[in-house]
């Protein structure tokens, strides 16, 4: 047998006991080392991951910045508040930090008993990280709610508007929702322009933000509430409202609308019948509309102030003849027309004028279309496109269409003022501003003509604006009536009317225009009547005699001063 | 060597160890005292907006007029009138000053027995 290499087995090769430990330690240090490494990557993974995550700091579907973002102070012309932010606290509840819901129900219940048991726990129950309890609430209340410590139960400042005026101003305010946006008037009209914008910057956060301040007069404005009030009871009207406008720079003094609402407790503004009737409002002005004819007229050329116009006897249309209310049943000329008020010497001036121009003149004074205006609760006027025979009739003297009392204000503003239209505002607005915006409508030889014309109507024997007149004695007011009946079962009626009277002051320089409505008037006494010189036009005065002080303008009695009336017709 | 090394090390960070502490604790103070301040301005800016808006509540036209109105009795007010009004060129002048002299001297005739008045009464022929 040979041995051949084959056939061994090999080599048996020993290591020493030091090199077996050796390599038993580096392995053993190998494993440390990977734990490690492991063990720090676990550590920073996690720091990674945690600085990933963006926290949620949105409250049930909105922004902790916005609830607590404030909304600038409104002001009056004045300075005086109209709107201030008041800091409130609201009840919050984190479930994911309650232990005890049972007890947590059972403490928050006692403070705040209104709370529905079954709503409360249910809404305290679960991993949500925030929800809302109760918001607004008293520092009384909040003082309580502390001492109980609940844990996972806490209080957040937000920012509550407030209305120091009550309901006085309720229409030009509006008003705002719990979350603090505009949902009304020109809390509404800010949001669409600025705040919403400056939230977005991150502007509106801090609570220092520039008041706001508004044309409006604090003062003239609860007069003018006041007598509206007044005259609510004082005639037994379903409404009444006013607007005054400074008539050389289009803002607005006083706005107010009766009924109204409590902007503090915002869903009184969702009571029936709280519209506002200044912007929202459509009616037939009725003979108030008859100064826009007259003006239409006079400065097309086609009348001119001693034009006369035959009003013995009634217009015919087919089967209708319009009548006068005051028939004089003569002669009249154009002042006499104005001061009694003749339907049909009226619809003479217009067919003089022509229906296709006094159609494309109410174009102009912008009735057709809505008034340029701040606040959103507005409505589109109602005026027939094409005027027929009859149609251009009745709008002479102001049926057959329906303007807001927005619309006559401006109109008036402008016939006054020398003839330039000018877009109303709630905003501070300066002459020069306004001056730039003027739109020409009349000339300013028409302006003067309607001046006289609607101080005649205040001093002149019969005219309708003689019982404003006797309350506002010494401010020099003129204006002109409107008697609109209203439309009840498909006919005018006699006895349901919407009265307005449409002013300016002082007449010989014109500073403020007024439209005053009253609706659905009654007799103030068996010796008084139901037409607009009886309520609308004594409101007028009684405003006029309040205001005119406050607003600079100093009675005058020398009868110098309405000298530009024509005398032959007072 | 080593040695010395290490217990200075050990020494060094032990006090490290305190200073760091202390300045985490002193921070955690003033963060706390921070916070604090920030709660108090918050509350008072509270407590002043509420006082701003009771400010404009007492100083609305429509809070003061129910106060005059009640008291209109006892203080004898009352809305201005237009006849109140009036302007500087209303104002009649200041009446001239009498003259005294001369008047001193009708005195001393009237008393001498001489008047004047008998004097115009002969030239115009009365009697």
């Amino acid at each position: 047998m040979a041995v051949t290499a084959e056939d061994l087995s090999p080599t048996i090769a020993l290591d020493g006991g030091r090199k077996i430990r050796g390599n038993l330690t580096q392995a053993r240090i190998r494993w440390m080392v990977l734990a490690l490494v492991l063990g720090f990557g676990a550590v920073g993974g996690r720091l990674v991951q945690l600085g990933m995550v963006v926290p949620d700091t949105t409250i049930e579907g909105q922004a902790r910045d916005l609830i607590t973002a404030t909304r600038p102070p409104i002001l009056d012309r004045n300075g005086l508040e109209m709107a201030v932010d008041i800091r409130v606290p609201s009840l919050y509840a984190e479930p994911r930090r309650i232990i005890d819901v049972e007890e947590a129900v059972t403490k928050i219940r006692s403070v705040l008993p209104n709370l529905d048991e079954a709503w409360l726990r249910n809404r305290l129950t679960g991993d949500k990280g925030f929800v809302w309890v109760q918001r607004e609430l008293s520092p009384a209340i909040q003082e309580r709610i502390m001492r109980l410590g609940i844990p996972g139960v806490e209080f957040l400042t937000e920012s509550k508007r407030f209305y120091p005026g009550m309901t006085e101003a309720s229409h030009i305010l509006g008003s705002t929702n719990i979350d603090n946006q505009g949902i009304a008037g020109i809390e509404k009209h800010m949001d669409d322009e600025n705040v919403a914008l400056l939230q977005e910057l991150g502007l509106a956060r801090g609570n220092a933000l520039a008041p706001v301040e508004l044309s409006v007069d604090m003062r003239v404005q609860h007069v003018m509430h006041e007598q509206l009030v007044d005259a609510m009871s004082r005639y037994q009207a379903i409404a009444a409202a006013g607007v005054m406008v400074d008539v050389h720079t289009g803002e607005i003094i006083a706005l107010a609308s009766v009924p109204d609402f409590n902007p503090n407790d915002p869903k009184t503004a969702l009571v029936k019948d709280t519209f506002n009737r200044i912007t929202a409002g459509i009616f037939e002005p009725g003979s108030i509309f008859k100064t826009v004819t007259m003006a239409g007229a006079l400065d097309s050329g086609a009348v001119s102030m001693t034009d006369q116009f035959d009003a013995r006897f009634g217009v015919r249309f087919g089967r209708f003849t319009i009548d006068d209310f005051h028939g004089k049943h003569r002669i009249l000329a154009l002042p006499e027309v104005y001061k009694f008020s003749s339907n049909i010497g009226t619809i003479r001036v217009m067919q003089a004028m022509g229906k296709e121009n006094f159609r494309a003149f109410l174009s102009k004074m912008g009735f057709d279309q809505r008034v340029p205006f701040e606040l959103p609760e507005m409505r589109l006027p109602n005026v027939p496109k094409d005027f027929s025979e009859v149609g251009a009739a009745t709008a002479s003297f102001g049926h057959g269409l329906s303007v807001s009392p927005l619309h006559m204000v401006m109109a008036y503003s402008a016939f006054v003022n020398g003839g330039n239209y000018i877009a109303p505002t709630l905003y501070k607005r300066s002459q020069a501003e306004a001056e730039a915006l003027y739109r020409r409508v009349i000339q300013p030889q028409t302006s003067a003509n309607i001046r006289a014309l609607m101080r005649l109507n205040a001093i002149g024997q019969g005219g309708s604006g003689s019982q404003m007149n006797k309350e506002a004695l010494g401010y020099r007011v003129g204006g002109k009536t409107g008697t609109a009946e209203k439309v009840v079962d498909g006919r005018y009626s006699s006895s349901k009317v919407t009265n307005f009277f449409g002013s300016a002051f002082p007449m010989e320089n014109p500073q403020y225009a007024m439209v005053i409505m009253v609706d659905e008037p009654k007799a103030e006494n068996p010796q008084s009547g139901t037409t607009a010189g009886w309520n609308a036009g004594t409101v007028t005065g009684r405003i006029v005699q309040r205001v005119a002080p406050m607003l600079g303008i100093a009675p005058d009695f020398s009868p110098i001063i309405d000298d530009f009336v024509p005398t032959a017709y007072r | 060597m080593i040695r010395s090394l290490n217990i200075i090390l050990i020494f060094t960070s032990v006090i490290m160890l305190a200073g760091v502490y202390t300045l985490k604790f002193s921070i955690e103070h003033t963060a706390s005292e921070r916070t604090a301040l920030a709660a108090q301005i918050e509350s008072q800016e509270g407590d002043l907006s509420l006082l701003k808006a009771d400010w404009a509540v007492l100083n609305q036209p429509g809070h003061i007029d129910p106060i005059v109105k009640r008291h209109q009795v006892a203080l004898a007010i009352g809305p201005v009138k237009q006849k109140q009004f009036g302007a500087f060129q209303d104002i009649p002048m200041r009446p001239v000053k009498p003259n005294n002299a001369e008047m001193d001297a009708l005195f001393q005739s009237l008393e001498a027995g001489i008047d004047p008045i008998d004097a115009i009464l002969e030239l115009e022929g009365i009697e």
